[in-house]
């Protein structure tokens, strides 16, 4: 009787008022801030990356291709004090075009396009993207143009395809041939491993030091009559966006933001159905007694040795997982669970009740009594509980990810870590790749167990002392 | 049977609790709180239920309005049988009976207003059509037992009203539905003895204007000839003597209702008449008890037939029965 006719005024003060009784904890007006923040940022994700297209995008390997790959949020240069290269594009429409008619019918091209390259350090990769037509293969010469006036042939290159590709950053003959023009300019063998970045951009001293200025490529090759030729060249930075690249170029800002709405919905779904349906259950068991609460506390008691994660990893490997599977699977193996036990006790405390008996004079049934008389009674007390139990369901979601069992459509903050695990993150020095999501992992779990704990103070005013 | 101004008829009525002793055991003891009892109530007439505690009055109200299941004998309503009716039937059985409890504290649930609390009869039978209607009846219904102005009443927890104050909602509340019988279980012995008179004078005016027939449960024969046309004396689930409060209190012919009213000095007058715990004893445990006459134990004229045979009620006086062999004709 204790905490129910303790906390019986409580329940008229209704929403607002609760709402208040929370903010006076300093520590839940942090939880609060921090949950209109998620909120905020999974509607905005929601409305500005349609599920599909986000899911679409996170699948694609296509679209990303002139993204950096693995590249560090931008803002990290705050803590390195350098300028970082951005992706620089350099494409042919403003090019210095000349045209030669050869004798055959033929023309000799050629096309140079300048670009400013004045960051601290080196670019990540180097890839031409061809895009031409032609009736015979082109031969295309590549030279190189520094901003020391120094001009070098790159690369003599006969087109494979129209669309054809070329690494130059994988390009091992250039590397070699790049290292030996350094050894011969700087006298001498550098302190540094020359390779096609380096010996593209780096000034010629024994030090790394990054060439500023403005740079140039030409193309020059001859074309037949009705060729078209078109090319474009992609200096990839090592920084990206707000949040980096992953291994497939793919910008994490996309799986960041999707793994909010989806977290939150998965951590308070999972969380209040567990809640609700356990509530209902040892409700139901406490007021009808008899046959219906000796199977349930028998399936209690079942269900309290069961091993729940091996039987979630059985039932995910059986049947095609999609996030619902989890949800449900998460929920059933939840529920029947041995909090089950103090509901049916407090039920049947309630249920002895005069209020109840008076009920039953006029008539009441107990679906009724159950609905509007029991449950409102004992929901307030577990309703902290369910906030607390957010963070745990969020993580457990994560996890799964991480082993491999989770959605394999969403972007999901477990999905990232997992995949920076697998490949290496930390190992690489990418920190950033598993920071990030474990950072917003934290931070709900943060918002829900300050909101929830406040919660619980207000419930249980004991803990108040505490 | 002929239902001739009879509103309540009870026939031998029986509520035995099952109770099972000791861990694993089969065997099944019965606690007869109520152990046949007969009697009937006429439309807008008063009975009061006087025993000691622990002799079974609260039992038999509630069986009565089918709290309880009786385990043997027929109640009768207007001439219906309602021992054993169940869904529709017990659903306008509930909405013909009403029920005062002791606790005025205890009879509300904390999270509805008055409003929502005097409500739920009417929207549980579906009683009045509209939104407006139903709540004209629950104002209605306030200011018939004075809460007034009800606006005032009618929106608070009942957390902010005095017992008092909440033993009226109750009353409301058991006449919400309009009902023709209404068990008032002790409804004033929780109270402030300076609110009591005024609660019983407003049940007592309303069983009046709204003909309604009560069962008035009481340990206090004070009240009695106040409030009641009959009064059934109980002891250990039986009834030992009914009659007319009036005569019951002026000329008492079982020995345990002589004991309750044995004349002490008693300096204060509203003393007078005031139930006391004589004679010397303990009611008889309700465990199967013996056959034989239950008051026994503790009776100073008992003889050796009371030891071995259970009285039956005989009819004194016309009108006036008493469950006691010292009455058998013979
Ligand atoms: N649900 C129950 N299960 C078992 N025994 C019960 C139950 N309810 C009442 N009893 C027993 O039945 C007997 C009569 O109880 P009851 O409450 O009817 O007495 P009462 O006359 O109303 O007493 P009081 O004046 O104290 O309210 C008591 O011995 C009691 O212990
Ligand atoms: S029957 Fe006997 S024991 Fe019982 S009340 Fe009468 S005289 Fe007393
Ligand atoms: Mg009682």
């Amino acid at each position: 009787m204790g905490w129910l006719s303790m906390s019986s005024s409580k329940h008229s003060r209704g929403f607002k008022g609760v709402l208040q009784e929370v903010l006076s904890y300093k520590s839940a007006v942090l939880g609060v801030l921090i949950l209109v923040f998620l909120i905020v940022l999974s509607i905005y994700t929601i409305v500005t990356i349609p599920l599909p297209e986000a899911i679409n995008a996170w699948r694609s390997s296509e679209m990303w291709t002139k993204n950096p790959r693995n590249a560090q949020p931008e803002w990290i240069e705050v803590f390195i004090g350098k300028r970082l290269p951005r992706t620089i594009t350099v494409s042919l429409a403003n090019a210095e075009v000349s045209r030669r008619l050869l004798g055959d019918g033929r023309i000799a091209a050629s096309w140079v396009a300048y670009f400013n390259y004045d960051y601290d350090d080196f670019p990540s990769e180097l890839i031409v993207f061809f895009n031409s037509s032609y009736s015979e293969k082109p031969v295309v010469d590549i030279y190189w143009l520094r901003p020391d006036g120094e001009e070098f042939l790159v690369k003599k290159h006969t087109l494979r395809r129209p669309d054809d590709r070329l690494y130059l950053s994988n390009d091992l003959g250039l590397e070699l041939r790049l290292s030996g023009l350094f050894e011969s300019k700087v006298g001498g063998k550098p302190n540094f491993m020359v390779t096609v970045e380096k010996g593209l951009f780096a000034e010629y001293s024994l030090d790394p030091r990054v060439l500023k200025g403005r740079y140039g490529i030409r193309f020059e090759t001859i074309l037949n009559e009705n060729d078209v030729f078109d090319a474009e060249l992609v200096v990839y930075g090592s920084v990206y966006g707000l949040a980096g690249t992953d291994h497939l170029r793919r910008p994490l800002i996309i799986g960041l933001l999707w793994g909010t709405p989806i977290a939150m919905s998965f951590g308070l779904t999972t969380a209040i159905l567990t809640t609700v349906l356990n509530l209902i259950i040892g409700t139901v068991s406490g007021w009808y007694l008899g046959k219906v609460d000796t199977v349930i506390q028998r399936i209690v008691e079942i269900n309290a040795i069961l091993p729940f994660l091996p039987i979630l990893i059985l039932l995910t490997t059986f049947y095609k997982i999609d996030l619902v599977v989890i949800l449900v699977s998460v929920i059933v193996l939840n529920i029947f669970s041995l909090g089950i036990k103090g509901t049916r006790i407090l039920v049947m405390q309630i249920k002895s009740y005069p209020y109840i008996e008076a009920a039953q004079a006029y008539g009441a049934s107990n679906g009724r009594l159950i609905l509007f008389y029991v449950i409102p009674k004992i929901l307030p007390p577990v309703v902290p509980g369910m906030i607390s139990a957010v963070p745990g369901f969020v993580f457990l979601e994560a996890g799964l990810s991480y082993l491999g069992l989770g959605d394999p459509f969403l972007p999901t903050w477990g999905k990232i870590i997992s995949d920076a695990q697998s490949n290496g993150a930390f190992y690489k020095g990418l920190y950033y790749w598993v920071l990030e999501p474990a950072f917003m992992l934290i931070l709900t779990a943060i918002a829900f167990a300050l909101i929830g704990m406040a919660l619980e103070k207000i419930v249980n005013p004991k803990l108040k002392e505490l | 049977m002929s239902s001739d101004g009879k509103l309540l008829e009870l026939e031998d009525l029986k509520k035995w609790f099952e109770i099972r002793r000791g861990f694993l055991s089969s065997k099944v003891y019965y606690v007869k709180a109520v152990d046949g009892v007969t009697f009937s109530l006429d439309e807008g007439k008063a009975v009061s239920l006087v025993g000691e505690s622990g002799s079974g009055k609260t039992t038999l109200g509630k069986t009565i309005i089918r709290l309880y299941e009786p385990n043997g004998g027929r109640i009768l309503f207007q001439g219906k049988d309602v021992t054993h009716i169940k869904a529709n039937d017990l659903k306008w059985y509930r909405r013909m009976t009403g029920l005062v409890q002791q606790d005025p504290f205890g009879a509300f649930a904390s999270h509805f207003t008055i409003f929502r609390s005097l409500e739920e009869p009417l929207l549980i039978h579906n009683a009045v059509e509209s939104k407006e209607k139903r709540a004209e009846r629950v104002f209605k219904v306030l200011e018939e037992v004075r809460l007034t102005p009800v606006e005032d009443f009618a929106y608070k927890y009942p957390h902010m009203l005095s017992g008092g104050q909440l033993q009226r909602v109750a009353i409301a509340r058991a006449i919400i539905l309009e009902p023709k019988l209404i068990i008032a279980d002790e409804p004033v012995s929780m109270l402030d003895a300076s609110v009591r008179i005024e609660i019983l004078t407003l049940l007592r005016r309303l069983q009046e204007r709204l003909r309604l027939s009560v069962i008035y449960i009481t340990h206090d024969l004070a009240t009695t000839r106040f409030f009641s046309e009959w009064a059934l004396i109980m002891y250990a689930g039986h009834v030992m003597e009914k009659a007319s409060t009036q005569e019951v209190l002026r000329n008492p012919l079982h020995p345990y209702t002589k004991a309750l009213l044995t004349a002490t000095p008693d300096p204060n007058p509203e003393n007078r008449n005031r139930f006391k715990e004589v004679p010397p004893g303990e009611p008889p445990a309700l465990v199967n008890p013996p056959i034989c006459c239950r008051f026994s134990p503790r009776c100073p004229l008992a003889f050796d037939k009371c030891f071995k045979e259970e009285p039956p009620e005989f009819e004194a006086t016309s009108g006036h029965w008493v469950k006691c062999w010292l009455y058998e004709r013979s």
